[in-house]
C-alpha cells in the first residue's frame, strides 16, 4: 500500500497526512506509531508515543477516568486530568466509558494519547469533537514539544504545520464545498485542476489541485453555486 | 509491567467472561470431591485433565478482553507488542496459579482419606504444569495469532483433545499418567513436563510478539 515512504518528524513538529481514502493514512500512522510492521523499510521511535486510532471503540466498560489512571501507570507517567477537562468533557467520568458520548469519548481518548511525551500519532482527532474542543485540540497540537503526525479531512488549520501527501490524491489543495449545486457537478468536473467532485448530501464537495482553487471557486460562483466552505 | 498487568486485570474484571470458565472449574471441581474421589494421587490427575481445559479458556478470555483496537493503544502505550503480550501471559499464569491452588486445598478439606504432604506437593505442582500448558495453548489459540473467535475455539478445542489423546506426551499427557498411576520417578515426569510447559508457554508468547504487528 505505501511506497517509498522517507518521514522524519521532529520534536515540535506537526505533520498531517493527506490523501484520498485508501492512499494509506491509516497504515502509515500504524507503522509509525509501531502497532503495525513494514513488510521493508526501517522505522526509528522515541520511547514514549501516543496512539489515537480512527475509531476509538464505543463499548468500553471501564471509567474515563480509570481508563487513563491505567493507561498512565503503563507510561509510568501521572495521570493528567486536565487534558480531558481542557477538551471540555462533559460527563460521568465514573461510568463506563461505553456510556459517554462518542464526542466526549474522543476527549478522553486524544488525553490519552497526549500523556505521551515524544511523538503523538493521531489518526483523524477533530472526528467527533464540538468546534471548542476541535480549538483546543489545534492549540494542545502546536503547544506540544512532542513530534506530531496526524490526519485530518477536515483541513484544521495548524500554524507551521507540514502537509504530507499520500497516494494519488496527495497533492490536493483545497477542499470546497459548496450548496445549490444543480445540474453543475459535471461541469464542474471538467474544470481545470478539479480531481474529484461528488455529491454530499444536498450540495457537493469538490477536491481541487493547489493553483486553482480560485479559478474553480469564481467558475462555481457563476454557475449559481453557493460556497458553504474552503479549506485547505 | 505491574501496571499494565493490573490494567488489564481490571479490563478483565470488568468484562466478567472470566465466569463461564471459573464457573466451570468450580462445578466440575465440586462433582469429582463431593463424594470419596478415591486415592488422592489419581484424584489429583483428574483435576489436572480440568485444569488444563479451564488454562486454556481463561487465557483466551485474558488475550482477548481488549477488542484489536483498543489493544494497539495498549501495545504503543506499553512500548511494544513483546510487554503487552507478556503482561497477558503473566497474568494468565497468576491465574492458573490461583485455580490451582484452590484445586490443590479442595481435597483437603473435603476428602476423608489421607493426603500425605509429599502427594499435595505433587498434586500442586502437576496443577501448575497443566495450568502453565493450558496458558501457551491458549496464547496459541487466541489473537493476534488466531484473530477469528470461530477458528480460535476450533484451535482450542482441537490442541484440548489433542493433549488428552496424544498419550503419556509432556506436558499434559505425561503429568496425568505419572499422577494416575503414581508409579515411577513421578517428581522426574512432572519437572520433565513443567520444563515443557514453560517452553510451550515462552514460544507462545514469542509466537504472539512476532505475529502482533502483522495483523494488519
Amino acid at each position: 500500500m505505501l511506497h517509498e515512504v522517507d518521514l522524519t518528524v521532529e520534536p515540535g513538529e506537526v505533520v498531517v497526512a493527506t490523501g484520498g481514502n485508501g492512499s494509506g493514512k491509516s497504515t502509515l500512522l500504524r507503522i509509525a506509531a509501531g502497532v503495525t510492521a513494514p513488510t521493508a523499510g526501517r522505522v526509528e521511535r522515541p520511547p514514549s508515543i501516543g496512539y489515537l486510532p480512527e475509531r476509538f471503540p464505543s463499548g468500553v466498560k471501564m471509567p474515563a477516568r480509570d481508563y487513563l489512571r491505567h493507561l498512565a501507570g503503563v507510561r509510568g507517567v501521572p495521570l493528567r486530568w486536565d487534558l480531558v477537562d481542557a477538551l471540555g468533557f462533559v460527563g460521568d467520568e465514573h461510568a463506563p466509558m461505553a456510556t459517554l458520548s462518542k464526542g466526549n469519548t474522543q476527549k478522553v481518548a486524544i488525553a490519552m494519547a497526549l500523556h505521551a511525551t515524544d511523538l503523538l500519532v493521531l489518526d483523524e482527532p477533530w472526528s467527533g469533537l464540538d468546534a471548542a474542543a476541535g480549538a483546543v485540540l489545534g492549540e494542545l497540537l502546536v503547544a506540544t514539544e512532542a513530534a506530531v503526525l496526524l490526519t485530518d479531512h477536515h483541513g484544521h488549520d495548524l500554524p507551521g504545520s507540514r502537509v504530507l501527501g499520500l497516494g494519488t490524491t496527495g497533492s490536493v489543495g483545497v477542499v470546497i464545498e459548496l450548496d445549490r449545486v444543480g445540474e453543475s457537478l459535471a461541469l464542474l468536473s471538467a474544470l481545470d485542476g478539479v480531481f474529484e467532485a461528488r455529491e454530499v448530501g444536498a450540495g457537493a464537495r469538490v477536491e481541487v489541485r493547489s493553483g486553482h482553487s480560485d479559478a474553480v471557486l469564481a467558475e462555481a460562483l457563476r454557475l449559481g453555486c453557493s460556497v458553504r466552505s474552503v479549506r485547505s | 509491567m505491574t501496571a499494565l498487568v493490573r490494567y488489564l486485570l481490571s479490563d478483565v474484571l470488568r468484562t466478567q467472561r472470566f465466569l463461564p470458565p471459573l464457573l466451570l472449574f468450580g462445578a466440575v471441581l465440586g462433582m469429582l470431591y463431593s463424594s470419596d474421589a478415591g486415592p488422592a494421587l489419581g484424584a489429583y490427575s483428574g483435576t489436572c485433565a480440568l485444569v488444563y481445559p479451564v488454562g486454556v479458556w481463561l487465557t483466551v478470555v485474558i488475550a482477548t478482553a481488549e477488542d484489536p483496537v483498543r489493544r494497539s493503544i495498549t501495545v504503543v502505550a506499553s512500548g511494544g507488542w513483546g510487554r503487552t503480550q507478556s503482561a497477558v501471559t503473566l497474568l494468565a499464569a497468576a491465574g492458573v496459579l490461583g485455580v490451582a491452588v484452590i484445586a490443590t486445598l479442595v481435597p483437603l478439606v473435603t476428602q476423608s482419606r489421607p493426603y500425605p504432604p509429599e502427594v499435595v506437593g505433587q498434586g500442586f505442582a502437576g496443577l501448575l504444569v497443566c495450568g502453565l500448558a493450558g496458558v501457551g495453548v491458549g496464547v496459541l489459540c487466541s489473537r493476534p495469532v488466531v484473530p477469528q473467535p470461530g477458528w480460535s475455539a476450533l484451535a482450542a478445542l482441537a490442541l484440548v483433545v489433542l493433549g488428552y489423546v496424544l498419550g503419556r506426551v509432556p506436558p499434559v499427557g505425561m503429568v496425568l499418567g505419572a499422577l494416575g498411576d503414581g508409579r515411577g520417578d513421578v517428581w522426574g515426569k512432572i519437572a520433565l513436563s513443567g520444563g515443557c510447559a514453560v517452553l510451550l508457554v515462552v514460544a507462545a508468547t514469542l509466537v504472539a510478539r512476532t505475529l502482533g504487528p502483522r495483523g494488519g
